[in-house]
């Protein structure tokens, strides 16, 4: 993995991800967007190695950002989907109907979820 | 003894004839018209004591129906008493002096002493007063009222009938009917009158009490007849040789009585059964009018259509559900008031359709069409009536509009409160779930030997987490306060309640940079619930303040309050960053953030202002300015006191 795109409206949640994934790397590149728009806006010039996306944003939120995402892009950076909490069931089952939507972890982000994500990721890189 | 009025009118038309009769003989025995005795001795077979008992008996029967009972008790007590002497005498065969009691007779008419009374006619008094007297003292009529009156009305009936038809011998040949034709006549009058006042009160029916009488006196005067003639024969016997299969006398006699029996039996058979019909069909038209009772007074609308769809009948409620008056629903189609309901063919089918479950209460909803064309929705249940000529269908027709709106709004707070359960489990386990993610970074920077000063953001991240917690949990305290909070309404000056909001707001960020105009006349107050005015206020002038654009030279706010037409007006307006296009169907929603990087904010702000102003019964409208945005609200007239 060499870069990694986060996207949180909350700040502190931007922090704690930019933490952990230098704690876990610090070669990798952290790329940020507040919500959805400007992801995919970020996107249009860049694909990075993963996405590490929040569900619940104003302005767009994590499954209007997956539904633009699918359409209007033709290549999918894998995407980890970040959920305040994972008793919704519905939320976690409309975040993985999309097909490069590879995960879900329940807030906050650990290094733990990061080691599962390098190796998922990984995996993924391989079999392709 | 309250009885119907003709009975009683009748009634007492007895009595008076009685009194009348009883009169007139008096008067002719007091006059003493030798000349007209001697051509009518008829006159005076009634003795002046017979007269007298009439008057006071006839006066006894109408004070009874006037309810001067003691009065009536009295009279027919002193009547009853000295026809009960002269029966006496007869049958004692006594005299007590009181046949001239009052007047010395100056003709003798008949067998009888001079001055006394008729046996017959006696008995017949005491048992018309003894009559009177029972009902005076019951206070109501009674059965051996009526028995009583009735063996008088047999008596004279049959004296009568006598006259009738033997007129000659008739005061003689039978010992029961020993009785001037006007003093039948009197007895005749008076039972008449005390058999059918308040008879109905007993439960019997008029006509069949006559029939029961006629057939009785029928009845009595056969068998009469056939026992004074048996006597004769048995007196004549040897000029009446009976052969020898009988006499055939005595055979025709004996096929008239059987015939007068099975004629009073056909007669009372006819009464009762007449009777019997006229009450199956007041029975009937009652329980017409109890079932058109029902139908006028249902709430729902029933109407009835033959099978081309012309409407035959409609109740009141129907003039209330569709608007229109009866007059212009009849003979016209269902289609006028059921316009989707395509035509009368689908109402028949629907009918068929739900025909055999009409009776289990199958019920279709459809659109219903009022007068001024306004549509409603509706509950139709549909019955098929098989006429011996015709088919019909009875409906049943329900305004369900009020349910339907009560179903959308109770879906509608369900729907709220499902949205309000999902975020708030959302919100208040995000700033926890950063605080857990900081908290291990802060453990795990610790481990790496970091100093306080690389610390400190940190935890201010951590503070501001639970800032932010704290915050939402304050704006639910809130939002349950207005949901469930009743409070008394109370004077609010308004613009001194500005100034004090604004006050307290210049604390929060961006407090003191917005200049506040405000243009309200310091004498305005209003009356309503203040804590929820107050709730209104602080929303309409801290999302001023917040929401101002950082970019404005002078951010700008202008608060107004009006009354127009007795509605108060309350307006925000500033230049600041307004909302997004096309985000206005969202702006009162809950849980709804429009400049999140902006200003920490729950999302319920509009959303708990929108709730207060529907609980004073008013609204709140947004338009969109050049710059900016106005919020306006808006509250009903006060309630008069």
């Amino acid at each position: 993995m060499h870069s990694i795109l986060t996207v949180d409206d909350d700040e502190n949640d931007q922090f704690i991800c930019t933490y952990t994934i230098r704690r876990f790397d610090p070669d990798i590149k952290v790329l940020k967007a507040m919500n959805g728009l400007e992801a995919l806006n970020l996107l249009r010039g860049t694909t990075p190695d993963a996405v590490i996306l929040d569900i619940n944003m104003p302005v767009m939120n994590g499954f209007e950002f997956l539904e633009h995402y699918k359409k209007e892009f033709d290549t999918h950076a894998p995407v980890v989907a970040m959920l305040t909490s994972s008793h919704h069931a519905a939320d976690r089952e409309r975040a993985l109907r999309y097909d490069f939507v590879k995960s879900y972890f329940e807030k906050p982000l650990t290094p733990e979820n990061l080691r599962v994500m390098s190796v998922l990721l990984g995996k993924e890189k391989h079999r392709t | 003894m309250r009885q119907d009025h003709p009975a009683i009118v009748s009634g007492m038309l007895t009595g008076w004839i009685s009194i009348g009769v009883g009169s007139a003989i008096m008067a002719l025995w007091l006059a003493q018209p030798i000349d007209l005795a001697l051509a009518a001795p008829v006159l005076f077979a009634m003795q002046f004591n017979t007269a007298l008992c009439f008057v006071v008996s006839g006066a006894a029967v109408c004070l009874l129906l006037a309810d001067a009972r003691r009065m009536s008790i009295v009279l027919a007590g002193l009547a009853a008493l000295f026809a009960a002497a002269m029966l006496a005498e007869h049958i004692l065969a006594i005299d007590l002096k009181i046949d001239r009691l009052f007047i010395t007779p100056f003709v003798t008419v008949g067998a009888n002493p001079a001055g006394r009374m008729a046996p017959n006619a006696a008995l017949c008094f005491v048992l018309i007063n003894a009559a009177v007297i029972l009902s005076g003292i019951l206070g109501r009529t009674s059965h051996i009222r009526v028995v009583l009156a009735a063996l008088v009305f047999l008596i004279s009936t049959s004296a009568l009938l006598a006259y009738l038809l033997t007129i000659s011998t008739a005061h003689n040949w039978l010992p029961l009917a020993r009785m001037s034709p006007q003093t039948a006549f009197c007895f005749f009058a008076l039972s008449t009158g005390l058999i059918f006042t308040g008879i109905e009160r007993l439960g019997y029916h008029p006509p069949v009490v006559a029939a029961t009488l006629a057939a009785a006196t029928y009845f009595l005067l056969l068998t009469l007849t056939y026992v004074e003639l048996r006597r004769q024969e048995v007196l004549f016997t040897q000029e009446l040789p009976a052969s020898e299969h009988g006499n055939a006398r005595s055979t025709l006699l004996a096929v008239l009585l059987l015939s007068g029996a099975v004629y009073a039996c056909l007669i009372i058979y006819a009464f009762r059964s007449s009777e019997r019909s006229r009450k199956m069909a007041l029975q009937l038209s009652e329980s017409r009018k109890r079932l058109a009772a029902i139908i006028d007074t249902a709430a729902d609308g029933f109407i009835t259509i033959d099978q081309r769809g012309t409407i035959l009948s409609v109740n009141p409620a129907c003039e209330a559900i569709f608007g229109y008056p009866a007059d212009e629903m009849i003979r016209q189609n269902i289609k006028m008031l059921m316009p989707r309901h395509d035509d009368h063919k689908q109402y028949a089918a629907s009918a068929e359709e739900t025909g055999m479950a009409a009776t289990a209460g199958a019920v279709r909803e459809l659109e219903g069409q009022r007068k001024d064309g306004s549509t409603f929705p509706a509950d139709l249940s549909v019955a098929r009536i098989d006429l011996d000529d015709q088919v019909l269908y009875s409906s049943v027709v329900r305004d369900i509009s009020e349910r339907k709106a009560y179903e959308r709004d109770i879906l509608d707070a369900n729907a709220e409160l499902e949205e309000f359960s999902y975020r708030t489990s959302h919100d208040l386990r995000s700033p926890i779930a950063s605080s857990l993610g900081l908290m291990s970074i802060v453990q795990d920077m610790i481990r790496q030997g970091a100093g306080v000063p690389e610390l400190q953001p940190v935890l201010s991240r951590i503070d501001q987490s639970f800032r932010k917690l704290d915050h939402l949990i304050q704006n639910i305290i809130l939002l349950t306060r207005t949901k469930v909070m009743d409070e008394p309404e109370s004077t609010i000056p308004v613009a001194h309640t500005v100034r004090e909001t604004l006050e307290r707001l210049r604390h929060m960020d961006g407090g003191r940079l917005s200049t506040v105009h405000i243009d309200i006349p310091d004498t305005m107050v209003v009356r309503r619930k203040a804590s929820r005015f107050q709730i209104i206020v602080d929303n309409l002038l801290s999302n001023a303040i917040k929401y101002h654009d950082p970019a404005e030279q002078v951010p700008e706010i202008f608060v107004r309050a009006s009354a127009v037409k007795g509605r108060f007006v309350l307006s925000v307006a500033d230049n600041g960053l307004g909302i997004p296009p096309g985000s206005e169907p969202q702006l009162f929603q809950m849980f709804k953030r429009f400049h999140p990087q902006h200003a920490p904010g729950s999302g319920l702000g509009l959303y708990i202002l929108r709730k207060s102003v529907e609980h004073l019964g008013g609204t709140v409208a947004y338009r969109r300015q050049d710059k900016g945005s106005i919020f306006t609200v808006t509250l009903p007239e006060e309630k008069r006191r």
